[in-house]
């Protein structure tokens, strides 16, 4: 992938962003329990680049995605979109940045309200933004179909008269619709099938190409996150664990999290399976209400200190471009 | 083994025509269409739904077709049954005796014309004389109260013309009153389809009124949640707890019983389980995928309620509206029936179950068709409402 980034032209930065849903019980909601989704996530994205967003079930990758969008108040931290700090402006004045960002979600099913047609889908954004009318809208609806790969007799069709690639297709075109600069894809191809996620990952990179669109890419399928990004932050309970280009990602992993994930590809090789060994994580994720003191990872990791149980690894450079908070990085140096 | 050539061209392969595999060829149905569908094949809601259809359409075109009215008293032929017994005096001249020992004149196959005059009315002997057309006609009704040694066969009265005891000649329809007249001798068949005016006007003001006050409070309730939701509830909780039958009572006390405060009860109290039901639905799908694209695009709250929840909520809202209809029509019938309804000479079913119930013995049929009118509709409502739930229910859907 040779694409000229900018390491200066930054899109989107994140900071310390924070996200804990707080949930009141009792009688009159004296008793709180906070659950820290995101618990102090910090990156940066470049105009054009893909940053991919690993990490299993429940480590707030999606919560990370939908706060940046502000689809959730944001708990503390900053998310400066194009140099304005949008995490903490009025959701009316959202909405002009809401033409800028858009979300391509997870399940195709889900994402698609079924009792509108594909065009009133499709016009939803240009209706809310005010962007055309009449015919004009119409005209935009059809090119939106054709660009990804849908006819414009689709328009009068309903969403349940689709597949799950068609679906996805659909809700891509839906995101494009008001042009954005940046589109968070928010697990867009876990609910299809080997086949159609390939289709997709190539059209929204053809976007990208075409566009010059800005993504982050969230997903749990490691093989897909590696095709599709330039960089990959892998985040465990909470909190971005290792960040760097993806192939330096994939070749050197630092943090043992990230190795047992990387570990867990299947290659399709018999000989390579052999020789690798497959690192197998013991025991559950901590729960993110009560999360463990130090190293949120210590409960799982074999390289256990007695460090990692009271100071909190910090999230360091540990060569050009790759971050990692681990303690081994800085307690063997 | 010889060599075999094979053409190259062979192992190409088939173009595919991009366009071809993106066509959908089942013909495009909407939720709806999918819905009407699947109620066509349910017999039994097909015939509640055309029972209600045909019910509709005579209480709204019956008081105009049928020759009586509603509420025009004939003092003189009141308590007339639907099925007669005629005795004949000559060929032309049939008469029909009703049970409270009166003579009328009627034609052979039931057109009653009017009450025959006495001309002697003997109330010690319990004897009354006519003259119908020269005959003497005795009615001798002291069979009634005589011991059983000297009535034998339990008779109350007996018919004589000209000395001569006469014989039952027919048992007819009535051709004047179809389902007979009440106690002010009213057509019972104009006061049914009256009845179901009012029943039905009830049943509708009372289920627009609920849909509007429901949805809308369910909504918001669901729609913002949290501390609103919770405040929304008890409310709805506190209204809930109070009995129909004291509302109705507190009402008729101030704006006076009848229609008005009937409405206004039914209307102010029924729509919290409505509410209940959009709220439930709003609190689940607000969650719904979808409707986070629509926040991510920046609609309103306004458009996310009108355009997505409330859309996706119709299922069960309309299967709840069809089950409220039946309720509300015997609520309606039940405050009428224990006098807090409609104010005389108007009648809905209630009104008219209660008129009967003074003469239950005599005229049984006269709580018999009010009766079995309020049976047949809510029966026909459930079955709808029954089917509807099957045809909507999302989680049947393929």
């Amino acid at each position: 992938m040779a694409k000229q980034l900018n390491p200066n032209d930054v899109l989107l930065e994140v900071k310390d962003l924070k996200k804990h849903f707080v949930s009141r019980h009792g009688l009159f909601g004296q008793h709180t329990t906070r659950v820290q989704a995101v618990d102090g996530v910090s990156f940066k994205i470049l105009r054009g680049e893909t940053l991919g967003l690993v990490g299993e079930s429940g480590c707030g990758k999606s919560t990370t995605g939908r706060t940046i969008i502000r689809l959730y108040d944001v708990t503390s931290g900053e998310v400066i979109f194009d140099g304005v700090d949008i995490s903490k402006v009025s959701q009316g004045e959202m909405r002009q940045y809401r033409k800028k960002i858009q979300m391509i979600f997870q399940d195709p099913y889900a994402s698609l309200n079924s009792r509108m047609t594909v065009g009133d889908i499709i016009g939803e954004p240009i209706d809310i933004h005010n962007i055309a009318k009449g015919e004009e809208r119409q005209k935009i609806i059809w090119n939106l179909l054709e660009r990804v790969g849908l006819s414009k007799e689709h328009a009068n069709r309903y969403p349940h008269e689709f597949s799950g690639g068609q679906r996805q297709r659909i809700g891509i075109a839906r995101a494009l619709a008001v042009n954005p600069d940046f589109i968070i894809c928010d697990e867009p191809i876990s609910a299809l099938d080997v086949s159609i996620q390939a289709q997709v990952v190539n059209m929204l990179e053809d976007l990208q190409k075409e566009l010059g669109l800005t993504y982050l890419f969230i997903a749990h399928d490691l093989s897909m996150v590696k095709h599709i990004s330039d960089r990959i932050g892998v985040m465990y309970l909470g909190k971005l664990v290792e960040l760097a280009n993806s192939d330096e990602l994939y070749d050197n992993p630092n943090h043992p999290y990230s190795q047992a994930l990387l570990s867990a590809i299947p290659i399709p090789d018999p000989d390579a399976t052999k020789h690798g060994q497959r690192i197998v994580l013991e025991g559950d994720v901590p729960s993110p209400i009560n999360p463990p003191s130090g190293c949120r990872f210590r409960t799982r990791c074999k390289y256990v200190m007695d460090v990692c149980k009271e100071v909190e690894p910090e999230f360091i450079e540990i060569s050009p471009n790759h971050f990692s908070a681990c303690h081994l990085n800085t307690v063997n140096k | 083994m010889s060599e075999q050539t094979i053409n190259k061209a062979l192992w190409e392969n088939i173009p595919k025509e991009n366009k071809d595999a993106e066509v959908i060829s089942r013909p495009s149905m909407t939720y709806w269409q999918d819905a009407w569908r699947r109620l066509k094949k349910n017999k039994l809601s097909m015939l509640g739904l055309l029972f209600i259809f045909f019910m509709v359409m005579t209480a709204i075109i019956g008081p105009y077709v049928i020759s009586h009215d509603y509420s025009t008293q004939q003092l003189q032929l009141a308590n007339i049954p639907p099925k007669i017994d005629i005795y004949k005096v000559d060929d032309a001249t049939y008469i029909y005796m009703h049970s409270e020992y009166k003579l009328f004149n009627v034609t052979a196959d039931g057109l009653l014309s009017d009450k025959i005059k006495e001309t002697e009315n003997d109330l010690t002997n319990r004897k009354r004389v006519y003259n119908i057309d020269g005959n003497e006609v005795v009615l001798d009704y002291s069979y009634a109260s005589k011991k059983v040694e000297e009535n034998p066969d339990g008779v109350k009265f007996k018919l004589f013309m000209n000395g001569e005891e006469m014989k039952v000649y027919d048992s007819v329809h009535n051709k004047s009153y179809v389902l007979g007249t009440d106690g002010l001798g009213r057509d019972m068949l104009a006061r049914v389809i009256y009845g179901a005016r009012i029943s039905l006007l009830i049943a509708f003001i009372a289920t627009v009124v609920n849909f509007f006050i429901g949805v809308l409070y369910g909504g918001v309730s669901g729609y913002f949640g949290g501390r609103v939701d919770n405040l929304m509830m008890r409310i709805v909780d506190i209204i809930n707890v109070i009995p129909l039958l004291l509302y109705v009572i507190l009402l008729s006390v101030i704006i006076g019983s009848g229609l008005k405060s009937i409405i206004i009860a039914l209307g102010s109290v029924y729509w919290v389980s409505m509410a209940r039901i959009v709220r439930g639905q709003v609190l689940s799908l607000k969650e719904q995928e979808y409707v986070l694209a629509a926040r991510t695009l920046g609609a309103s709250s306004m458009r996310i309620m009108i355009r997505h929840l409330i859309p996706n909520a119709m299922g069960p809202i309309i299967v709840s509206m069809t089950m409220l209809i039946p309720s509300a029509i015997f609520t309606e019938a039940f405050l009428s029936f224990i006098g807090l309804g409609v104010n005389a000479p108007l009648a809905s079913w209630g009104t008219l179950a209660n008129d009967a119930l003074g003469g239950l013995r005599s005229y049984p049929y006269q709580l018999f068709y009010p009766s079995l009118a309020i049976s047949v509709t809510m029966l026909a409502f459930n079955f709808l409402g029954d089917g509807l739930r099957d045809a909507l229910d999302p989680r049947l859907r393929k």
